[in-house]
């Protein structure tokens, strides 16, 4: 009893932990002027999300965000924020203009819905959560779960990856005639 | 007799169709052929319809052939009717025989001009609107025949279109028939109203006096319009501006008569309308005499002849007016034959004048044209009325009619007989200046004489035809003694006045010796030149304006519509309708221009509006479940 | 469960994803807004994770991983048009990039 409530109040206390960083560097990364300062920022909140998939029992999945998420993808921000011409924007400069004003109270409304819905519905299906199995989100289980029932989302993740690939390296090519006449866009 | 008479009518639109369709694939003058064959052919059914028509009782002879159901509505039926009755089978005769004569005659005459098959088109085509007119079987297609006779003149008036004199003079001639054709379809109107058909055999019904009189109403003014009687006739003078052949035929025997024709036809409406045959009749008189006045100073040749036709279908509308229905439809026969011979004699000499026409440039004809001065003479003394000859016996029977109406009577009788002074006068005036004398000069430098190869004996046979029908046409009735004119159309149309023998030779009498004194007078004013010739000038002013109505209806209704039509323009359809036309299309692209700030090619705003749009289907998914 | 009902990482989720909307919706740097429109599919992916634990159901797992492939993928093409448009001297500003306005 006592090692479950204690193990219940370590659960409680690395939530609050992980949940507050998350949004904090969240809010951090929408607020910086300097784009560099926000790509810092969301490593910080991809680290906290994995920290939160551990408590869920999805440790597969928490791995898979570190290292891809904040270990590739972020990596190539970075590059990017610092081979491209670091002017700083002045974001909050000026009065809300009415695109500001429209896109807060957007957010607002989503935001404010999601809540409803989620306290709507807690009454019903949100009360008990299963119980999962020690095997629940260990790499065996996401594997045969991929080679089985979701052979076919595999291998079209698998095909999109490609497609972007090239489209990169598309993108990234130097063609001759562009570089002749700037046209502005 | 029914494929005769159908024959007769279709022939002409059969050549119409032909020469439009062929193009130029046809040669000019065989246009002509194909149009003057036609009208023989024409007249040939005419004549079989005519002759099947004697060898029936006299109650036997009115004979409807329907070709098809036209027009239904409700319980309203009205047929591609022919009728073939005395009155149709005559009118049929004069037409498609004059006409066929004077098609023959166009060849000669237009040989040489451009658009010679487009002339035959038309001729052809008005001969068939002719017949159209009077066999149709019912006021529909009498109308129908109408409206298309009122075509056929505007284009053949306006054949020579690069003279702008010519176009205004159809322009005018059309819309002054089709004045006339508004008050005819007032009254069809009204009889479909009353009537419940427009077949002929209502004319007979009893209507009330109103409605009889707007119902005759009407039809006098569509008759007044195309007859070119008063007060509608200031378009006939202006008519001239055609080719000879079209004068003759459209003006002066046939299109012009179509007014009297219509009134024999609905003579039973205007029995019933008394008050507007008086007006008819008044009308008639009226005309004959204002007519002869304005010819009296006329310079151009076919106008003095064009105003002359006016009066004598002021004689027609007197006699018909009256009542006297198979005299009038006499003179009509007659008078075709003499008009279209004088009309045609004066074609001959505008050709060989080189298409002069100012009759005080000629003189001395006689002796360079001698056979055309016989034509022309033997048409001027048919036409004053002197015995044996045509006139004598058709004019003479309308004046002792005039006799048997009491008051109103005698004066027309009165206005009847100083029109035969007139007539003499004016027509030996344009005799003895045309041929008499010596060669003036002009004519002596411009004279060439008429061609002796096929046109000209295409011009010639026309000619001494209707000479020949001019000097024994009216011998078929004499009014106190044999009169089967008379007998022929009683069926039809039964005479309402009657004059006593006494009558009639009192007025023969006195219309020949009036005629004799005009011609005499002629004689001393122009040929021999005893007397000067009186200048009155006042008179003479108002002469040559024509009793100014042609000023009066400029100032009338020329000017207020015009001023009408322009403050309309610039007030309603500038401002409104284009306005409203081109703001359409300014207001459509405005509009556009308001929508497109939508796009604002900034991804920020449609990131917005998806945003928005999520937030409102979440509410309302939320709401809905 | 130990811990917080799942109600509040669906809360957390929620934020996310809203915060990474304003973030797309008010920054005008493209490299910023990619990064925002990050936040937002990390939201949802999170959420994917809270239901397959609730339900006890691997599916939202493999889903979520699926968005992270795509993520990535999405993350490649956007870079590179946004270093496309540094070589042409473009300014990096998504209120400049307007050539599509009607």
């Amino acid at each position: 009893m006592i090692a479950a409530s204690v193990g219940n109040v370590l659960v409680w206390a690395v939530w609050i932990l992980a949940a507050f960083a998350c949004l904090g560097s969240g809010v951090a990364v929408v607020s910086f002027s300097n784009p560099f300062y926000s790509a810092l920022a969301l490593i910080g909140n991809l680290g906290s999300l994995a920290v939160l998939y551990l408590l869920l029992s999805s440790e597969f999945v928490a791995a898979a965000q570190v290292l891809v998420y904040a270990g590739a993808v972020m990596v190539m921000f970075l590059f990017v924020i610092a081979y491209v011409d670091p002017r700083l924007e002045s974001p909050w400069a000026g009065g809300p203009g009415w695109q500001a004003i429209g896109g807060v109270l957007a957010a607002a409304a989503l935001l404010v819905e999601i809540i409803v819905v989620i306290g709507l519905n807690a009454g019903g299906s949100l009360a008990h959560s299963h119980d999962v199995g020690g095997s629940f989100g260990s790499p065996s289980y996401i594997g045969r779960l991929f080679l089985t029932d979701h052979l076919l989302a595999f291998e079209i993740t698998s095909i999109v990856l490609l497609v972007a690939a090239i489209g990169g390296v598309i993108l990234g090519s130097h063609s001759r005639r562009s570089e002749a006449g700037v046209e502005p866009l | 007799m029914i494929y005769g008479s159908w024959i007769c009518l279709l022939s002409p639109l059969a050549a119409a169709g032909l020469i439009t369709l062929a193009g130029g694939r046809i040669t000019r003058r065989g246009a002509g052929y194909l149009a003057t064959l036609s009208c023989f052919v024409s007249f040939g059914g005419a004549v079989a319809a005519f002759v099947s028509l004697l060898g029936r009782d006299a109650e036997q002879r009115s004979v409807l052939s329907t070709a098809w159901i036209w027009i239904t509505g409700g319980t309203y039926r009205s047929g591609l009717a022919v009728l073939i009755d005395p009155l149709s089978v005559m009118m049929m005769l004069v037409v498609s025989g004059v006409g066929a004569l004077i098609v023959l005659y166009s060849i000669g005459y237009m040989d040489g001009d451009r658009e010679e098959r487009r002339y035959f088109a038309y001729m052809a085509l008005f001969v068939f609107s002719m017949l159209l007119l009077v066999q149709g079987g019912n006021l529909l297609i009498l109308l129908a025949g109408w409206g298309m006779v009122g075509l056929s003149s505007y284009l053949l008036i306006g054949f020579w279109h690069e003279r702008p004199s010519a176009i205004a003079a159809a322009k005018k001639a059309f819309v002054m028939n089709a004045i006339g054709d508004a008050t005819m379809a007032l009254a069809l109107f009204l009889l479909i109203q009353k009537a419940g058909s427009v077949d002929f055999g209502i004319l007979g019904g009893e209507y009330t006096s109103t409605v009889a009189n707007l119902v005759a109403l009407g039809l006098l003014g569509g008759a007044v319009a195309k007859s070119a009687q008063l007060p509608l006739q200031t378009w006939l003078p202006d008519a001239m501006e055609g080719p000879t052949p079209v004068s003759a035929l459209i003006h002066a025997a046939t299109m012009v008569t179509a007014g009297v024709y219509l009134i024999v036809r609905t003579h039973a409406i205007f029995e019933q309308a008394p008050k507007v045959a008086d007006l008819a009749a008044g009308l008639g008189a009226a005309t004959l005499l204002v007519a002869g006045l304005v010819a009296l100073v006329q310079v151009d040749i076919k106008r003095v002849i064009a105003y002359s036709t006016m009066s004598q279908i002021g004689y027609m509308f007197l006699a018909v007016g009256l009542g006297a229905y198979a005299n009038g439809m006499f003179h009509l026969m007659t008078h075709a034959f003499f008009k279209a011979l004088l009309f045609m004699a004066a074609g001959i000499v505008i050709h060989a004048l080189t298409d002069e026409q100012d009759i005080r440039k000629m003189g001395g004809l006689r002796r360079l044209l001698p056979r055309t001065f016989i034509a022309f003479a033997i048409g001027a003394v048919a036409l004053v009325g002197l015995p044996p000859f045509a006139g004598f016996f058709s004019k003479d029977s309308i004046l002792a009619d005039a006799m048997d109406r009491g008051a109103f009577g005698y004066v027309l009788w009165v206005v009847g007989l100083a029109g035969t002074f007139l007539t003499g006068l004016y027509t030996f005036r344009l005799l003895f200046l045309v041929f008499w004398g010596e060669p003036s000069a002009f004519v002596k430098e411009h004279f060439h004489a008429p061609k002796r190869d096929l046109t000209g004996w295409t011009m010639g046979v026309p000619v001494a035809v209707l000479a020949v029908l001019s000097v024994i046409g009216g011998w078929i009735q004499f009014a106190p003694l044999w009169h089967p004119v008379e007998t022929w159309l009683q069926s039809v149309a039964e005479p309402v006045v009657t004059p006593t023998d006494w009558q009639e030779g009192i007025s023969s009498a006195l219309a020949v010796l009036l005629g004799l004194l005009g011609i005499y007078v002629a004689w001393a004013l122009y040929a021999v030149k005893t007397f000067a010739v009186p200048q009155f000038a006042f008179a003479q002013r108002v002469l040559e304006h024509k009793f100014y109505f042609d000023e009066l209806y400029d100032a009338l209704f020329y000017r207020p519509t015009v001023w009408l039509a322009k403050a309309l323009f610039r007030g309603i359809e500038d401002p409104l309708i284009a306005e409203s036309s081109t703001s359409l299309g300014q207001d459509t692209r405005d509009l556009g221009r308001i929508v497109a700030r939508l796009q604002t090619g900034l991804v920020r705003t449609y990131v917005l509006a998806i945003a928005s749009g999520a937030a409102v289907l979440a509410i309302v998914f939320i709401a809905v479940k | 469960m130990n811990g917080p009902n799942i109600t509040w990482y669906l809360g957390v989720a929620g934020f996310l994803f809203g915060v990474g909307a304003l973030g797309v919706l008010l920054r005008r740097n493209p490299l910023i807004v990619l990064l925002s429109l990050e936040i937002m599919l990390n939201g949802a992916n999170l959420a994917l994770i809270t239901f397959a634990r609730h339900l006890d159901n691997g599916d939202g797992q493999i889903f979520a991983l699926a968005v992270m492939a795509v993520a990535a993928s999405e993350v490649v093409v956007g870079l590179g048009l946004i270093v496309a448009l540094n070589r042409k001297r473009v300014p990096l500003d998504v209120d400049r990039l307007s050539s599509l306005r009607g």
